[in-house]
């Protein structure tokens, strides 16, 4: 396959999986909980009272849908389909390049939060200093219930490795 | 919390790294990689050891902007693009300076430095009080 084909292929999968909008969605498997801020404060060296009293740091909102040791995310994860159908297809190595969290509030303990995940952009190819390849834009939205309280815009380059000279 | 004004800079902080280091925060970040933890996995992938992973980096952001600006800052967001991977045996060195103050808001840059080079530049944005 030329690589002008090729690279109408990759954009025809990125505009279809952009497409499905919030494709995906996780709950998270603990509920947000002290001894999980606890034990996150303490290997942060970080001292906040205001987190040993019933509300959450923003940064952690990533923490509580993480999936876990042994657990994945869904299949139909709409930057895992990306980034695997991009490793098929030769930008087997990745890289995060950039992460974008806003907080709309801090959460409390006892709130259960799921996350969505979409696709947001595909950029390139592009050559790098990494090597030949593409910057893979996902959005993950925290809700609780069905208000929105956190989101993120995640960007990773799926790239060609270069050869070691 | 203190009154943020534009230009003000933050006290820089260092924060020196063992294994433990690493280990302890992307075990409490509740991320499983084996590239945040085991080193023999880390260089059959080309690095040099274990290196810190993406929540831990906004989670020591966090720190730094909010031990400076007060504990009941409260952040809006924070903005980071990464670079130079954080090793253990390397100091990780924080810096900062208030941007700009606009409409209640806040906008704080912050710099974290290893021996590689910028590991973490980004923003934190922050309710100006």
């Amino acid at each position: 396959m030329s690589d002008d084909a090729l690279h109408e292929k990759i954009r025809a999968e990125a505009d279809r999986i952009i497409a499905l909008g919030e494709a995906s969605e996780s709950q998270a498997p603990y509920e947000v909980n002290q001894p999980t801020i606890g034990t996150w404060l303490d290997a942060m060296g970080y001292d906040n009272d205001r987190f040993r009293q019933g509300e959450a740091p923003p940064s952690m909102a990533q923490v509580w849908t993480m999936p876990g040791l042994g657990r994945r995310r869904p299949p139909e994860d709409p930057l895992s389909r990306m980034t695997e159908y991009l490793t098929e297809v030769g930008y087997t190595a990745v890289l995060g390049t950039n992460c974008e969290q806003s907080y709309e509030r801090y959460l409390r303990v006892g709130e259960q939060l799921r996350v969505t995940s979409a696709l947001d952009s595909v950029v390139g190819p592009k050559n790098t200093a990494m090597g030949q390849g593409y910057f893979v834009t996902s959005r993950n939205t925290w809700y609780v219930g069905d208000e929105v309280v956190a989101t993120m815009l995640f960007r990773v380059l799926k790239f060609i490795p270069k050869e070691k000279g | 919390m203190r009154t943020l004004s534009a230009g003000e800079q933050l006290p820089e902080w260092s924060l020196p790294m063992t294994p433990t280091t690493i280990v302890s925060t992307a075990i409490a970040t509740r991320d499983w990689q084996d590239v945040h933890h085991d080193r023999d996995v880390a260089q059959a992938a080309g690095s040099k050891d274990i290196f810190m992973n993406i929540l831990t980096t906004n989670g020591l952001v966090e720190k730094f902007v909010v031990d400076w600006a007060g504990h009941d800052a409260e952040l809006k967001g924070i903005a980071i693009r990464l670079g130079a991977p954080a090793h253990p045996y390397d100091t990780l060195t924080f810096s900062g300076t208030v941007d700009a103050v606009e409409d209640g808001v806040a906008t704080i840059s912050v710099v974290g430095r290893v021996s590689l080079g910028d590991h973490v530049t980004g923003t934190v944005r922050v309710v100006a009080g």
